[in-house]
């Protein structure tokens, strides 16, 4: 008896009960489904995440404000040190930002970095932070604002799409200019490729010309925008707007990949000298190194945490289906023993019971399992468009979740079809 | 044209019972279904199996079709002692060998009766099925109802079909338990008529029934009580199926009762 033959007997056994058919296949569908959602979730995030920190720039090192551990240390020395900063920090108290917290890294930091280690520090970037209202007209949008010098282009590996960034000159005078991000300028015009270039927006009641708008970078998973920004001289930040004297943290692009151990080397024991810092090492550190490797493998371990969750999550969705299977078939089994008393009374052997059934319950499996491949990607489709999520599905994931749910069907079809393939013909006929 | 004198002439043994036990356990007593039973089957022979109801019958149909073992004696099919075959051995002679019309008809529900006839091919991997099925519904008069379920056809229709399918194989051995039980006399008298034909053509039949009236269409009668054979005789006043039909058909216009003794 070949295999289209137990086909065809199952697939008459299945349509005779339609509905029965229906609901167990809905449990291995949901599996399906389930599973190539969550890989679609983590692969879009892995790479997102890839890219959002590759997109930061090349050999790039981040020098952050604050302990290893987030707590703010050194409340007393910052006072001191503040003094050392910029001379034309006049303190504007009109108008309220938020912002990070006085620290400890300054400019004059970042000023002795370029100056000392040119052979392996090739430009860096000061950056200052804060949330600021930004109008056009009669739009408003909340918004960041990022205070930085015009290496910032090329350290964090951004450009502009029309007009231009802001020059030193600029920078050094406190002008009021700035360049957009493609986020902020959809949020104001409707439109992220809008050109608002000459054109006066408000920042916090304050006007700025708009010289040059942001290429988009991308959204990554968990973190905020890159996008959505406002980007202004670092000394006009730092007066107008901020009213800070310290800078919330440093962009370093290193000369070459090799040179970055060095940097990162040199950056720390430069900074530990400049804030009078006593060992013991990194505890007693208020700021952090960061290179890219250290991100990417960081937010990687993050996602692959939830990936492993989420996986957890499917596997025993898969479990559940193959259950419900086993259920059914166990159900129609038992519904059947005449039948299969009849089959056997006329020369059924055990094997051809046996393959009927386990026919029976990989057909129910595998089209459930296409059946949730199906939704699976329709909804990784959705999520994607209306959800803002990065999905990613493969065509590996396709067919292993497939492949999969087909042997969850035969591993919990073995059960009920050896129940029916072992039963005394006899015994079977005399069934009630 | 006798028939009986000829497979007399060269004596074939196919069924060869020694002694036969089966016995239940019911409740801790030991109850014989099968009390030591001795049969002998020659090819060719047509055999009624009578007796009170719990005398056995059904049990030792079940033996001689394989579907159970008995609890002691031997018995062997064309030379083979079924003891010594294995699952796979015993599912292939129900197959290749016998054909078994069961009383309660046996059909599988929500199948097509063209189907019902095609599974014992289909499991004794034949090629040409749906042509040898319909010619076996056709033999059966049934060539009309090859696409009916069994729940569109008739009691002496269903019976009619669970012959085919035990026809459809050409075994050498049919066996029947009661398969005139719950249909009418007339559907009664088709399907004996079948196994008459059947019978002439050299097929072995063993059938069990409680109508005296259906028993003399065999050759020989066998009577059982408690699980024993009392009395096994060759039958003398034989009924011939096509007569009786003709008969009841001819009484039908004349609108007189049926009145079959003394044919
Ligand atoms: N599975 C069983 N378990 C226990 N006892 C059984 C079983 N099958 C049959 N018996 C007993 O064996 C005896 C013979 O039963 P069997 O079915 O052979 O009778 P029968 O002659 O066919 O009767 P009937 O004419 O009513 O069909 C009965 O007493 C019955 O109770
Ligand atoms: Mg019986």
């Amino acid at each position: 008896m070949g295999i289209s033959e137990y086909f065809r007997l199952a697939i008459r056994a299945l349509k005779s009960n339609v509905m029965r058919t229906a609901l167990s296949m809905l449990g291995i569908s949901i599996g399906v489904a389930v599973t190539i959602l969550v890989v679609a979730i983590g692969q879009g995030a892995t790479k997102s995440v890839a890219d959002q920190v590759n997109g930061m720039g090349t050999n790039l090192l981040m020098v952050h404000q604050g302990a290893r551990e987030m707590k703010l240390t050194a409340a007393g020395r910052s006072t001191t040190s503040t003094s050392t900063t910029l001379s034309s920090s006049t303190t504007t108290t009109s108008v309220k930002a938020t912002t990070t917290p006085q620290g400890t890294l300054t400019l004059a930091d970042a000023l002795m970095i370029e100056k000392m280690f040119p052979e392996s520090v090739q430009a860096i970037a000061p950056q200052v932070r804060g949330g600021v209202q930004v109008r056009l007209g009669s739009s408003n949008a909340s918004s960041n604002v990022l205070g930085t010098t015009p290496e910032y282009l090329v350290v964090n590996n951004s450009t502009v799409r029309l007009g231009r960034f802001f020059t030193a000159v600029e920078n050094a005078q406190n002008m009021k200019v700035c360049v957009l991000g493609s986020t902020l300028a959809e949020n104001l015009t409707g439109n992220s490729s809008a050109n608002l270039v000459g054109q006066n927006i408000s920042v916090n009641r304050d006007n700025y010309l708009v010289v040059g708008m942001l290429a988009a970078k991308g959204t990554g998973t968990g973190g905020p925008d890159p996008d959505d920004v406002v980007v202004i001289p670092l000394s006009t930040a730092m007066a107008r707007i901020l009213a800070i004297t310290t800078i919330s943290d440093l962009s370093i692009s290193c000369v070459s990949p090799i040179m970055m151990p060095l940097a990162q080397q040199q950056v720390t024991s430069l900074l530990r000298q400049r804030h009078h810092l006593v060992p013991p090492f990194p505890q007693n550190d208020d700021f952090v190194v960061r290179n890219q490797a250290d991100l990417l493998v960081r937010s990687q371990s993050v996602t692959k945490t939830m990936t492993m969750l989420l996986t957890a999550v499917a596997i025993i969705s898969l479990i559940v289906g193959g259950i419900g299977i086993m259920n059914v078939m166990l159900m129609s089994v038992k519904e059947r023993t005449r039948e299969i008393g009849i089959r056997k009374a006329i020369g059924a052997r055990a094997h051809d019971i046996l393959m009927q059934f386990l026919v029976e319950a990989s057909i129910i499996s595998i089209l459930g399992g296409v059946a949730g491949a199906v939704l699976g990607v329709v909804s990784a489709i959705l999520l994607a468009s209306f959800g803002g999520w990065n999905t990613i599905v493969s065509p590996t994931t396709l067919i292993v979740s497939i492949v999969v749910s087909a042997g969850v069907g035969i591993f919990f079809g073995i059960h009920p079809a050896q129940k029916a393939a072992t039963m005394r013909p006899i015994e079977a006929l005399r069934y009630e | 044209m006798d028939r009986v004198d000829l497979v007399d002439a060269n004596v074939e043994l196919l069924l060869r019972l020694r002694d036969i036990t089966k016995e239940y356990n019911i409740g801790g007593q030991e109850v014989y279904a099968l009390d030591g039973v001795s049969l002998d089957v020659n090819v060719g022979e047509f055999v009624a199996i009578m007796g009170p109801s719990g005398s056995g019958k059904s049990t030792m149909m079940n033996m001689i079709g394989c579907l159970d073992v008995p609890s002691g004696g031997s018995y062997e099919i064309d030379g083979a002692e079924v003891s010594s075959l294995d699952d796979d051995e015993l599912a292939s002679i129900r197959n290749k060998k016998i054909g078994f019309v069961f009383q309660g008809f046996n059909l599988i529900a929500r199948t097509t009766a063209l189907e019902n006839v095609e599974l014992p091919l289909v499991y004794g991997r034949i090629k040409d099925r749906r042509n040898t099925a319909i010619a076996a519904l056709q033999r059966v008069g049934l060539g009309d109802r090859i696409e009916h379920t069994s729940s569109e056809l008739s009691g002496g229709q269903q019976q009619r079909v669970a012959i085919a399918r035990a026809i459809v194989t050409q075994p050498r051995l049919i066996l029947a338990d009661e398969p005139t039980g719950n249909i009418s006399t007339l559907q009664s008298e088709e399907i004996m008529q079948i196994f008459q034909e059947l019978n002439d053509n050299g097929v072995t039949i063993v059938m069990v029934t409680h109508e005296e009236d259906i028993a003399r269409h065999c050759k020989r009668r066998v009577e059982m009580r408690d699980g024993k054979i009392v009395s096994d005789q060759p039958i003398e006043d034989r009924l011939v199926a096509k007569d009786v039909i003709e008969q009841m058909k001819s009484q039908a216009i004349t609108r007189k009762p049926l009145a079959l003794a003394g044919t």
